[in-house]
C-alpha cells in the first residue's frame, strides 16, 4: 500500500492518543484502587505504596462471591436456553424456510428497537403476578425473552449463509430433519453459536436495569446490577469502590481476551449478514 | 444493553404486525389494573409475648446505616431462637423499591420507609394501634410519634400509628473551632444575622464558610434551616403532612429560599457543591475544610473521632436573639408490612428497642439520636462534654420549644428526587430566585398529589 | 443423469414440507418467549398508559390524559431533548472517530500492534456500563484525573468539577457513551474496509489524490451499510440510556442530565405513577423507531 510519509506519522500519533485516551479510565481505576483505602486519592497519581489488600477488602465486604454466584446462576440459565431456543429457530427461517418464516422474522425484528426501558414498568408487573419478583428469576425469564429477537435474527443468518445443497443431500441420503440438524448443522452452527454465547454472557453480566428494578436485594442481583451496592457499601472509600469496579470488570475482559478472535470475527459476520 | 444489535431492516408491515399482535394480547390481559381495595386487618392475635420457636425476622435497611446490624445482634444474643435477615440497599433504591417490596408475597417484616405515601392507602403497611395499648406506648413522647400516624383522609400526624423510630433525630450546625479561631470568631453564633457575618468573616479570611454537597440533595439541610427561621412551623408542618389546602408557597418559605440565593451569590457555598455527595462533603468537613456544615446529629458521633475537640455542634440560630429555635428531625422511620408473618415478634423487636437499656444505648451509640420510648427512663450514658451529650441536649431544647418541623424531603414519594434536589442545585449555584425555588417544588407537590 | 434429478428434487421437496410442521415446532419455545416478556409486557405497558394506578391499589381509566402529560411537561420534554444532544456523542463523534481510526489502523501491518489497537479500542465495549460510569465520575471530579491533565498543561482556569456543571454535565455524560462506543465502530468499519475492492485505493493513489480524497471518495461509499447499522444502534443507545446516567448523575445537576429512562424509573417506581411511566415507555418506544425507520430507509434508498 502505498502511503505517504507525513501522513503515516501523524496517522500514528493519532491513532496512539486515541488509545492511551480509550485506557486512561481504566488506569486511573487501578491507581485509585492501589492507594491507602482511607485517603482521598487525586487525580491519576502513581502508587508509591500499591495497596493490593484493598481488592481482598473489596472483595470481602462487598460479598464478591455470592455476587458472583449470583451472576452465574443467572447466566448458566439465560445463555444455554437463548441459544437453544434462538439455534431451533433460527434453523426453522433460515434453512427449513418455513411457511410464514417471513411474517414471523419481520415480527421478531421489531423487538431489536424496543429499549427495556420501555418495557421496565409493565415487566415488573409481569413478573410480580407470577410471583418470582426478588428472586433471580425474575431476571432470567424476561432476559431470555428480551435476547430473542437478537438470538433468532443471528441464527438465521448463520443458517441461510449454509449451502442448500447440504440439506438437501442429506435428505436424500435418508437423513430425517432431526438427524440432519444434529449431525450437519450443528456442528456447521459451532462458530456462530460460540460469538452468540460470549455475547449473552456479556450483555447478561453487565445487565443493569433488570436486576436494578427486579431484585430487590443487590446481593441475588447480577454483579453490574450489585454496582449501586457497592457505591452505597463503599461511600467513603474511592479506592474501595473503584477495587470493587475493578473486581467486576476483570471476568468480561477474560472472556473477551480469550475469544476475541472468535468473537470479533463472528460478530462482523452476523452483523453485515443480518 | 451494551452491545450492538445486528441489522434492522423495515418494511411499513412490521409495526401494524406488531401493533395487532400487541392488541390481541391486550384483549387477553382483560380489565383495568390493579387490586380493588386494601384489605388492610392484621389478622393476627396481638400479643406482647415472644414466642420460644425459632423466627427468622426480615429487615429492608439502607446502607451506610449499621444500626440494624448492631441491634439485631444484640437481640439475638438476649433471644437466641430470633435471628435476622437484613438486606441493605442505596436509599435511593429502597425508597423506590418499598412500595414494591410491601406488595410483593413475601415482604420484609421491617423496613425503613421515609415517607409513607401511598402504603397506607394501600393497605400495604401494619397498624399498630393495638400493640400501642397492649404495650402501653402512651406513656411515650407524643409530640415524636405523631408525625408517624396517619388518618384515613391520607394525611399525616393524626390517626393510627403505622411507623416508629429507631432513633429520633435532630438537625444542627457543626462549626471547626480551630478555623473559628484562627478568624477571631470567639462564640457560636446566636442570630441568623450572627451566622451571616461569621460566614462573611470566613469568606474574607480566605476559608470557605460552609462545607455543603447537593448532588444527593443534602444542601436541604440548609435550604430547610432557612426557611425554618421564617416559616411558621405549624403551616410548613402542615404543607409536609399533606393537610388539604395547604402550600410552599408562603411568604415565610420564599423569604428563607431567598436567603439561601443571596448565601449563593455571596459564594458562601462550595463552587463543586453539585458534584459533592453526603459521603464527601462530609470527610471534607473533617478533614478540615469549611467553617460549618449543616448536618444531623447521627453524625456526631463520626465528626468527634475525626476531629476531637476542635469541633462545635449546635442548633441553628433564630432570627431574633432569645427567640424560639426550630429544627427538622424525625423518626430514623420503620414501618412493619401488612404482610409480615411475624407481626408480635417484629413489634416486639421494636417495643424492645424503645425499652431496652441495652438497646437503647447501642441506639445513642451509633446514631448519637435520642432513643425516644418513655421519657422519664433512664437516658443512654454519654461521655461528658461530648458532641453526642451535646445532640441529646438540644433534642431536648427543640422538645421543649416545640421547635420540630419534619423534613421537607418527606412530604411526598417522588418530590425529593423529582423536585427538590434539582430545583435546589439550581437555586445554590444563583440560577434561580427563592420565588422560583419555591413556586416549583409547589408545582410540583401538587401535580404528585394529583397524581 | 437428468433422469435421476428431478425425483431427487421431488424427494426434497416433500421432505420440506413436512419440514414446515416440524419447523414451526422448532419456532415455537423462541417465539413463546418473546411474547411472553416483550410483547405481553408491551400491550401491558400500553393498556396501564391509559390509566391511573399507583401500582398497588385500585385504578381509573384516564384516556389520554397520561400522553397529554408527556406532552405538555416541560421536565419530562426536557429529557427527550437531551436524548436528542446524546446522539450528537453516542452516534456522531463514535461513528466519525470510528472512520477515521479504522482508516488509521488499516495503514498499519498487520502485526502485534495492529491487533493490540483493535484490542484496547473494543475494551470499553466490554465492562459494564455502570462500571464506565463509576469509572468516569471519578475522572470527571475536581480533584480527578481531567483537571489534573487541565492543570498540567497550563488550562487550569478551565478546571471544574464536570458533572456538577450545568454547562459540562450533559457533554461530559456524553463522551462517556462515546468512549464506550468508538471502539464498536472502528471494528466493524475495519472489516467493512477489507471489503473493499483493494485496486480502488490503488488506483486512486496513482492519480496522486490525497489521503482525505481517498476517504471520502473510496472509504465512505464503501462503508454505506456499516455506516447504517452503526447509527441505527447508536441512536438507540443514546435515547434509550440509562446505566451510566444512573451511576454518574441521575439526572442532575438541576435537569441538565434527566433522560427518558431514569424519568420513567423515578416516575415509574419513586412516584408510583405507574400510567405515566408507562406512557412515556410508549413514547420513548415510538421515538425511537422514528428515528431508526429513516435511517432503514436510507439505507435501502443508497443500496439501489
Amino acid at each position: 500500500m502505498i502511503v505517504n510519509k507525513s501522513e503515516f506519522v501523524i496517522g500514528r500519533i493519532v491513532l496512539v492518543v486515541v488509545l492511551i485516551l480509550t485506557v486512561i479510565p481504566l488506569v486511573n481505576m487501578l491507581s485509585a484502587a492501589l492507594q491507602p483505602a482511607d485517603t482521598n486519592p487525586t487525580g491519576l497519581t502513581f502508587p508509591t505504596d500499591p495497596q493490593w489488600v484493598n481488592f481482598v477488602t473489596a472483595f470481602n465486604t462487598g460479598n464478591v462471591w455470592r455476587l458472583m454466584g449470583s451472576s452465574l446462576f443467572i447466566v448458566i440459565f439465560v445463555v444455554p436456553v437463548s441459544l437453544l431456543f434462538a439455534t431451533l429457530a433460527g434453523y426453522a427461517l433460515g434453512n427449513l424456510r418455513i411457511r410464514g418464516g417471513r411474517f414471523l422474522f419481520i415480527f421478531l425484528i421489531l423487538g431489536l428497537t424496543i429499549p427495556f426501558e420501555a418495557l421496565i414498568i409493565p415487566l415488573y408487573y409481569e413478573i410480580q403476578s407470577m410471583g418470582i419478583l426478588n428472586t433471580q428469576w425474575a431476571v432470567i425469564f424476561p432476559l431470555i425473552g428480551l435476547y430473542m429477537p437478537f438470538s433468532v435474527v443471528w441464527m438465521r443468518a448463520h443458517f441461510i449463509g449454509v449451502p442448500q445443497e447440504l440439506s438437501e443431500a442429506a435428505r436424500v441420503d435418508g437423513a430425517t430433519t432431526l438427524q440432519e440438524f444434529r449431525r450437519i448443522q450443528l456442528p456447521l452452527a459451532r462458530p456462530a453459536l460460540s460469538a452468540l454465547a460470549i455475547l449473552l454472557f456479556l450483555w447478561t453480566w453487565n445487565q443493569f436495569l433488570l436486576p436494578v428494578v427486579l431484585i430487590s436485594d443487590p446481593l441475588n442481583r447480577t454483579v453490574a446490577g450489585a454496582l449501586t451496592f457497592f457505591q452505597g457499601q463503599y461511600y467513603s472509600s474511592i479506592p474501595l469502590l473503584n477495587a470493587g469496579a475493578l473486581i467486576i470488570i476483570v471476568p468480561t475482559i477474560l472472556v473477551f481476551v480469550i475469544f476475541q478472535r472468535q468473537f470479533i470475527a463472528a460478530l462482523l459476520q452476523g452483523a453485515v449478514k443480518g | 444493553m451494551a452491545f450492538s444489535r445486528p441489522r434492522a431492516r423495515f418494511g411499513r408491515g412490521p409495526v401494524a404486525v406488531v401493533a395487532i399482535a400487541a392488541v390481541a394480547a391486550l384483549g387477553l390481559a382483560g380489565c383495568a389494573p390493579g387490586g380493588s381495595s386494601p384489605t388492610a386487618t392484621n389478622s393476627v392475635e396481638v400479643s406482647t409475648e415472644l414466642t420460644t420457636d425459632p423466627v427468622v425476622l426480615t429487615i429492608a435497611d439502607e446502607t451506610g446505616f449499621p444500626l440494624t446490624d448492631d441491634l439485631a445482634a444484640e437481640f439475638t444474643k438476649q433471644y437466641p431462637n430470633v435471628t435476622f435477615n437484613i438486606t441493605r440497599d442505596t436509599f435511593a433504591n429502597l425508597t423506590a423499591n418499598a412500595p414494591k417490596l410491601l406488595a410483593s408475597d413475601t415482604p420484609p417484616d421491617l423496613i425503613r420507609l421515609p415517607t409513607i405515601g401511598d402504603t397506607v392507602k394501600d393497605g400495604l403497611l401494619a397498624n399498630l394501634d393495638p400493640w400501642f395499648d397492649a404495650y402501653g406506648w402512651d406513656k411515650w413522647s407524643e409530640a415524636q410519634l405523631a408525625p408517624l400516624r396517619m388518618g384515613d383522609d391520607g394525611v399525616r400526624g393524626h390517626g393510627s400509628l403505622y411507623q416508629l423510630g429507631l432513633g429520633y433525630s435532630i438537625t444542627g450546625i457543626y462549626m471547626n473551632t480551630k478555623l473559628a479561631d484562627q478568624l477571631g470568631i470567639k462564640n457560636t453564633p446566636t442570630t441568623l444575622a450572627e451566622l451571616e457575618e461569621d460566614f462573611a468573616i470566613a469568606k474574607a479570611g480566605g476559608v470557605l464558610p460552609m462545607m455543603e454537597g447537593d448532588k444527593d440533595g443534602v444542601v436541604n439541610f440548609v435550604v430547610q434551616a432557612a426557611i425554618n427561621q421564617y416559616a411558621d412551623p405549624k403551616e410548613l408542618m402542615d404543607w409536609i403532612l399533606n393537610v388539604e389546602g395547604a402550600t410552599y408557597d408562603t411568604p415565610g418559605n420564599v423569604k428563607g429560599a431567598e436567603l439561601i440565593k443571596k448565601w449563593a451569590d455571596a459564594g458562601y457555598f462550595p463552587s463543586d457543591i453539585n458534584s459533592i455527595d453526603y459521603a464527601t462533603f462530609v470527610s471534607r468537613f473533617q478533614g478540615g475544610e469549611g467553617l460549618f456544615t449543616f448536618n444531623g446529629n447521627w453524625a456526631a458521633a463520626d465528626t468527634q473521632a475525626k476531629m476531637g475537640d476542635d469541633v462545635a455542634f449546635f442548633l441553628v440560630p433564630p432570627v431574633e436573639e432569645g427567640g424560639n429555635h426550630v429544627a427538622m428531625g424525625a423518626a430514623n422511620s420503620f414501618s412493619v408490612a401488612a404482610g409480615s408473618k411475624h407481626l408480635n415478634e417484629i413489634v416486639f423487636f421494636l417495643n424492645w428497642i424503645h425499652t431496652n437499656d441495652k438497646a437503647r444505648q447501642i441506639v445513642t451509640d451509633v446514631t448519637g439520636a435520642a432513643p425516644g420510648g418513655d421519657p422519664s427512663q433512664t437516658q443512654p450514658k454519654v461521655a461528658p462534654g461530648s458532641l453526642i451529650e451535646n445532640a441529646l441536649a438540644m433534642s431536648a431544647q427543640i422538645a421543649a420549644e416545640n421547635g420540630q418541623v419534619d423534613f421537607m424531603a418527606n412530604a411526598t414519594a417522588g418530590i425529593y428526587a423529582g423536585a427538590i434536589i434539582p430545583e435546589s442545585q439550581l437555586l445554590v449555584t444563583g440560577q434561580i430566585s427563592g420565588q422560583d425555588f419555591v413556586t416549583a417544588v409547589q408545582k410540583f407537590y401538587a401535580d404528585e398529589l394529583a397524581g | 443423469m437428468t433422469t435421476s434429478i428431478a425425483p431427487r428434487r421431488a424427494a426434497a421437496r416433500s421432505a420440506a414440507r413436512r419440514g414446515t410442521l416440524l419447523g414451526w415446532l422448532f419456532a415455537v419455545p423462541a417465539l413463546v418467549a418473546y411474547c411472553a416478556f416483550v410483547i405481553y409486557p408491551l400491550a401491558l405497558g400500553i393498556q396501564y398508559s391509559f390509566y391511573k394506578w399507583n401500582g398497588v391499589g385500585p385504578s381509573e381509566w384516564v384516556g389520554f390524559a397520561n400522553y397529554l402529560r408527556v406532552f405538555t411537561d416541560a421536565t419530562l420534554l426536557g429529557s427527550i431533548g437531551n436524548a436528542f444532544v446524546l446522539i450528537g456523542f453516542f452516534t456522531v463523534i463514535p461513528v466519525a472517530a470510528g472512520l477515521v481510526l479504522a482508516t488509521l489502523i488499516r495503514s498499519l501491518k498487520p502485526g502485534p500492534f495492529s491487533s493490540l489497537s483493535q484490542t484496547i479500542l473494543f475494551l470499553p465495549q466490554i465492562i459494564p456500563l455502570a462500571a464506565a460510569g463509576i469509572a468516569w465520575s471519578w475522572m470527571y471530579a475536581q480533584t480527578g484525573a481531567v483537571n489534573q491533565v487541565l492543570s498540567a498543561i497550563g488550562l487550569g482556569f478551565l478546571a471544574r468539577p464536570w458533572l456538577g456543571d450545568f454547562q459540562t454535565a450533559l457533554p461530559a455524560v456524553g463522551l462517556i457513551g462515546s468512549w464506550v462506543l468508538t471502539g464498536l465502530c472502528t471494528v466493524l468499519f475495519l472489516t467493512g474496509i477489507g471489503k473493499i475492492d483493494q485496486s480502488l485505493y490503488e488506483a486512486v493513489r496513482l492519480d496522486g489524490a490525497s489521503w482525505w480524497r481517498e476517504f471520502v471518495t473510496i472509504t465512505i461509499p464503501g462503508l454505506r451499510q456499516e455506516i447504517a447499522v452503526l447509527v441505527t444502534i447508536t441512536v438507540i443507545a443514546a435515547l434509550s440510556s440509562f446505566d451510566i446516567i444512573y451511576t454518574t448523575t441521575l439526572g442532575g445537576p438541576g435537569r441538565a442530565t434527566l433522560v427518558p429512562g431514569i424519568s420513567i424509573y423515578r416516575i415509574g417506581f419513586t412516584q408510583s405513577e405507574v400510567g405515566l411511566a408507562s406512557a412515556f415507555g410508549i413514547v420513548l418506544m415510538a421515538l425511537v423507531l422514528a428515528c431508526v425507520l429513516p435511517i432503514q430507509r436510507l439505507a435501502r434508498a443508497s443500496d439501489r
